[in-house]
Parts: structure tokens; C-alpha cells; sequence
């Protein structure tokens, strides 16, 4: 799932990428959820007793409630989500696909051992494991949805792609994901826990690109690349070679051609076929639909849909339904705050800040030359003295 | 070097009660023409810009442009042990990662100094135009607090409705509706109590109070405090400070959704 470490990376080198606030603080902006990962999360975690809850039949419902519940919250907060499905998955995932199928399979026989030795924990546990989200989950949740007024799209393919593509063309603020492929994919802004229950408190963590590659200092192409180095769902990484040897090897051959140009070959086996490129054009031209002509609209919820929907069957209390309607009918009626930043612009730096950087700069200069350091290749060798 | 100093410690307070509930955190920008400050608060809706002009202050000495960042928190702390009649001085050096903050008691008796860590905050500093402002409405500091306060319990958020009789101030919610008005003052003996309207055109616009509530915690520094307003423009509230400088507050307006 994701980039592996990537978020430790970006905030062990460029922290100022990352900030932390409450949830509240997002009022008023759209933002696109990845779906399937929210569906799996509630599946997974929206329990009653260890067990799912279920229709009168033992269809899962849990994913519903904590649907319904979730989106509830985010438009009580004054944020309009869209919820994005994945498609099919693209090729290169099968790779990655068969090993989620592999540790299924290991769980199930898990479960069955922990069954027959009448182990509750290891039960739970191991079914936690076993849970995927169906067609028929993404369908009710797409009924639940359309009830409650809220917009969903349906990706062509991978949901964090498409989520990606809503925030570059504007139509979306941010996209809500745990998946840190979002970023990958390009999306200027990307939510951590946002969809997290209020009861883990749980500030949302919002990660901005641009910041990121800055910090990093690489362009867009040499981030993919250090993803693709990091370990992606499209193909396998070169085994030794983790974070921090990662970002090196970028800063220094800027691409993985060069890099394996360069790589010592003793110490580092590259995969067989490593299919590199193809994944890097995945990640730089994903199969999106084209986000200009997706419309959001966010419309009245249909209270008594919700009511037929949620309750009979399903089991859901009808009074705790119809009082989430009436709060998304709350959350039509509001006026929406502005923000400042529509009025006024970012000043590029503060002259003050200009100076201050220069001075150190300059400062930095005049010590090197004081102690005639050799010249180092770069800014990087501050402070260094000469032997 | 850095050095400022107050004759009064009392100002200095309730001017970091005045922005201190909107923002955790700021950067005092430092130059030779004084002290500037300016920054949003967390969700972007409103900004605070502090500025003390150095001719204000008892002694003020600033050789190269220097930007504090300060946690307010922990700044309110430490003006918190200085009396209000203490002379307050605050010192750094240039490239200093601390300030120093030192009271002296009226009668020199008493010296106490406090040095805090400044921090390294990114800033983002917003451009803002010159605006010609359709409506301009000053009126007594303390009222307009008792407005905010009083139409608070009634709503979210209060409209401000500006036209040549007066101003009204009007929020509705679940309880029923209240309606403030104001009409100006025909003759002006005290300036300080006056409601004086200054109008091109009429203007409704509407704001959350929460915002306007924290805005008010500057009533001690000023009698007066005005209110300049144009259509679909933040709205901005001064208060003066009395021979020193002047805090504004620019606060963005709510608008109908018409999108969805």
C-alpha cells in the first residue's frame, strides 16, 4: 500500500511540508476520499463486540454506518467531500495484488488454526485480516451516498489518481487518503486522518507538494522516481537500498538510469526486467477521466431514502437516522465562510526574511574563506574544517 | 542590537491580550521605523497587523532589520510577572535565537529579566490593497464589544447593515432575531463617545461573530474603534493606540452558497 516510508522521509527532510491542525480549520474546502480505502477502514474498524454489524441476513453493514456517520462529521465541519472509486486495477498492480492474495491465504489458514486451537484473539484478528471490500460494498455505498446528497466519481482505475487529477484541475482542495501514492500522482495537497474517528483525536495532517519538492530539492519526475526507489504497488525495489540511500542516490544521479548507470552492482541485485519506466509512466500519465468535465454538486439529502435505505433491513435506528439527516440539512442552510487568502495575495518572501537569509548566506561565505576551506561541491559542506 | 523600551507595561500587555486568542504564534518583523506584525489566524479567515511606531516608544534602537518569532503563549506568561506601571524593555541581538524581556519598578528598585527562545516560523505574508472603502463607521470601542457580545447569543453571525441614517447590527437564529441600531451622533461634544459615519454607499455585509468577539479583546486600548466595510471586501477594524500605532483586524465575509 503506498510509498514505503515516505511519509517518515518527508518529515525527518522537509518538515515544513507537513502540518498539523484540526480538522474545523478545513471548513469550507472540497475534498476528494479515496473510497475503497475508507470502505475498508470501516469494514475493518466499525465493530460491535468483535463482530461486524449486519443486515437481518449477515450482510456486513459496517461499512455504511461508518459511511454515513463519517460524512456526516466532515459536512458538520463545513467540508464537502467527494468520494472517488476505484476502477479496475491497472496491470503492473498484479505483482503487488498476488502478494495481498498470498497473505489471504496465510491468514485463512491462520484462522482456520486459530479456530480449531479456539483462540478468540487470533479469531478476531485473523478475520480482521481476511476482510475485503466488494462490488457490492462500493454499490451500497454509492446508494448511501446519492441519498445523502453527496457527489461520487468512479476512476477509470486507481482512485488516488483520480483524486489527483480533481485537485490539479481545481476542483478539489486537497484529497483525503492514507495512501501516500496521492502524492506521487501529483496531488498538491494530500489529508491524513481525516476520515479518522473523532475519538482518536487524531490532528489532520495536511502534506503540500510544492513544499515537499522544495525541501527535498528534486523536481516532480525525480520524485516519482525516489518513489519508485522506495517501493511502489507497480513494481519491485532494489533490495538494500532504503530511504536514506534512496534520496542520496537522487541527489546525486537525479534519475534511475543514471543511478543504475552508477550503482555498484556487487553490493545491489536490480530486480530481473525491473519494468521501472512503465511504472514511472503510470505515475506521470495515470488513466484518469478528464476532471474539467466532472461537476460536483452537492445536493439536499433525501431523508425518507435514508430512513428506507438504513432502517428494516439493515437495522440502523431510525431516529439516529433521521437525526443525521437533519444534520446535513443543517449543513445546506449555512453560510459559507470566506477565506482571507481569496482577497489578498502571498507576498512572495518578506524583505526581512530575504535579508536575514542573505546575510547568513553571505556570512557562511566570508567563514569559509576565513578558514580556506577547499570549495565542496555544494552548499552542503558548511561547517566542515579542513584537516 | 535590538532594544525597545516602554514606559509602560501595561500597553505591551494588553496588546498580546489583543491578538494573543486569534494567534498562537507570530513574527515580530523589526525595523528602524518600529514594529510590525502580521499574521492569520489558523483556519485564514481573519488577520491580525500590529504596528508600533519606533517614535512611540521611551527608547527605541534597531541597527539591522530583525524578525522575532514568538510564541505569544509563552510571551503572555512572562508579561504576566511585570507590574502594570513597570518600564519594559525588550533586547536582542542581531541573529539572536532569544529575546530578552526586562522590567525595572518605578522607583528602579526592582530589576527582573526574562529571556525567551524565538522560534523559526514560516511566514506568509499577504499583499493588501488599497481599498476605497464604501462605508466608514467609527464609533465608541466599548459599544461595538457590547454589540458583539450581546448579539453572539443569538447566532453564529451578526449582519452589518450600513446606510446614511445609521449602522444596525442584526443576528437571527433558533430563539428569534435582535436588531442593534445605531444612528450617528448630530452634535459631537465627546469625540470619544461619538458615532460618526462616513458613507459613499450603503453596504450588508454579513461576519461570524466568534471572529469579531476576538477582535473586541482590544477595547482597552482605545476609546474609539472603526469599522471600514465594501462589498464582497474582509471587512477591517481599527483600534488605535494612543501615540504608538494602531492594530487592524481584517475579517473575510460569509457569503450565501449559490454553487450548491
Amino acid at each position: 500500500m503506498g510509498i514505503l516510508g515516505l511519509s517518515k522521509l518527508i518529515a525527518d527532510l522537509a518538515p515544513q511540508a507537513i502540518r498539523e491542525s484540526e480538522m474545523k480549520h478545513f471548513f469550507g474546502r472540497k475534498v476528494a476520499i479515496d473510497a475503497s480505502m475508507c470502505l475498508y477502514q470501516f469494514l475493518i474498524a466499525v465493530r460491535s463486540e468483535g463482530a461486524q454489524l449486519a443486515t437481518v441476513n449477515g450482510d456486513p453493514t459496517s461499512h455504511l454506518m461508518g459511511m454515513f456517520y463519517r460524512t456526516i462529521r466532515l459536512l458538520d465541519n463545513g467540508i464537502k467531500p467527494v468520494y472517488v472509486f476505484d476502477g479496475k486495477p491497472p496491470d503492473l498492480k498484479s505483482g503487488e495484488l498476488a502478494k495481498r492474495a498470498e497473505r489471504r491465504e496465510e491468514a485463512e489458514k491462520a484462522l482456520k488454526a486459530a479456530t480449531d486451537a479456539g483462540d478468540d484473539a487470533g479469531i478476531e484478528k485473523f478475520n480482521r485480516r481476511l476482510v475485503r471490500v466488494t462490488k457490492e460494498h462500493a454499490k451500497e455505498a454509492k446508494e448511501l451516498l446519492t441519498l445523502m446528497g453527496v457527489p461520487y466519481v468512479d476512476a477509470p482505475c486507481e482512485a488516488e489518481a483520480q483524486c489527483a487529477a480533481l485537485v490539479k484541475a481545481g476542483k478539489v482542495y486537497a484529497t483525503a487518503t492514507e495512501d501516500m501514492d496521492a502524492l506521487t500522482f501529483g496531488s498538491t495537497k494530500l489529508l491524513r486522518y481525516l476520515t479518522y474517528s473523532e475519538a482518536r483525536k487524531m490532528p489532520v495532517k495536511e502534506f503540500s507538494y510544492d513544499k515537499l519538492l522544495e525541501g527535498l530539492s528534486i523536481n516532480s519526475r525525480e520524485f516519482i522516481d525516489l518513489c519508485i526507489l522506495l517501493g511502489c504497488d507497480y513494481c519491485e525495489s532494489i533490495k538494500g537500498i532504503g530511504p536514506k540511500r534512496a534520496i542520496e542516490l537522487i541527489n546525486n544521479y537525479r534519475d534511475i538510469e543514471t543511478i543504475l548507470d552508477n550503482l555498484d552492482s556487487s553490493k545491489y541485485t536490480v530486480p530481473e526486467n525491473w519494468n521501472y519506466k512503465v511504472a514511472r509512466e503510470l505515475f506521470i500519465e495515470p488513466e484518469v477521466a478528464n476532471a474539467e468535465s466532472i461537476d460536483l454538486k452537492w445536493v439536499e439529502p433525501d431523508e425518507e431514502g435514508l430512513v428506507k435505505f438504513l432502517c428494516g433491513d439493515r437495522q440502523f435506528s431510525e431516529e439516529r437516522v433521521r437525526n443525521g439527516a437533519k444534520k446535513l440539512m443543517k449543513s445546506k442552510q449555512a453560510q459559507t465562510q470566506v477565506r482571507l487568502d481569496s482577497f489578498f495575495k502571498t507576498l512572495p518572501s518578506t524583505p526581512n526574511a530575504t535579508n536575514a537569509a542573505k546575510r547568513k548566506a553571505e556570512e557562511a561565505k566570508k567563514s569559509a574563506n576565513n578558514k580556506k576551506a577547499k570549495t565542496s561541491g555544494g552548499v552542503g559542506g558548511r561547517g566542515r574544517r579542513p584537516k | 542590537m535590538f532594544e525597545a523600551r516602554l514606559g509602560q507595561a501595561t500597553i505591551l500587555k494588553k496588546i498580546l491580550d489583543a491578538i494573543k486568542d486569534l494567534l498562537n504564534e507570530a513574527t515580530f518583523d523589526c525595523s528602524d521605523s518600529g514594529i510590525q506584525l502580521q499574521a492569520m489566524d489558523n483556519s485564514h479567515v481573519s488577520l491580525v497587523s500590529l504596528t508600533l511606531r519606533s517614535d512611540g516608544f521611551d527608547k527605541f534602537r534597531c541597527d539591522r532589520n530583525l524578525s522575532m518569532g514568538m510564541n505569544l503563549g509563552s510571551m503572555a506568561k512572562i508579561l504576566k510577572c511585570a507590574n502594570n506601571e513597570d518600564n519594559v524593555t525588550m533586547k536582542a541581538q542581531d541573529n539572536a535565537d532569544t529575546v530578552t524581556i526586562m522590567f525595572e519598578s518605578a522607583n528602579q528598585e526592582k530589576v527582573s529579566d526574562y529571556e525567551m527562545k524565538l522560534m523559526n516560523l514560516d511566514q506568509e505574508h499577504l499583499g493588501i490593497p488599497e481599498t476605497d472603502f464604501s462605508c466608514v463607521v467609527r464609533m465608541p470601542a466599548m459599544e461595538f464589544a457590547r454589540i458583539c457580545r450581546d448579539l453572539a447569543q443569538f447566532s453564529e453571525s451578526v449582519v452589518i447593515c450600513c446606510t446614511k441614517e445609521g449602522v444596525k447590527f442584526s443576528a437571527s437564529g433558533d430563539v428569534g432575531t435582535a436588531n442593534i441600531k445605531l444612528a450617528q451622533t448630530g452634535s459631537v461634544d465627546k469625540e470619544e463617545e461619538a458615532v460618526i459615519i462616513e458613507m459613499q454607499e450603503p453596504v450588508t455585509l454579513t461576519f461570524a461573530c466568534r471572529y469579531l468577539n476576538a477582535f473586541t479583546k482590544a477595547t482597552p486600548l482605545s476609546t474609539q474603534v472603526q469599522l471600514s466595510m465594501c462589498a464582497d471586501v474582509p471587512l477591517v477594524v481599527e483600534y488605535a493606540i494612543k501615540d504608538l500605532g494602531h492594530i487592524r483586524y481584517y475579517l473575510a465575509p460569509k457569503i450565501e452558497d449559490n454553487e450548491t
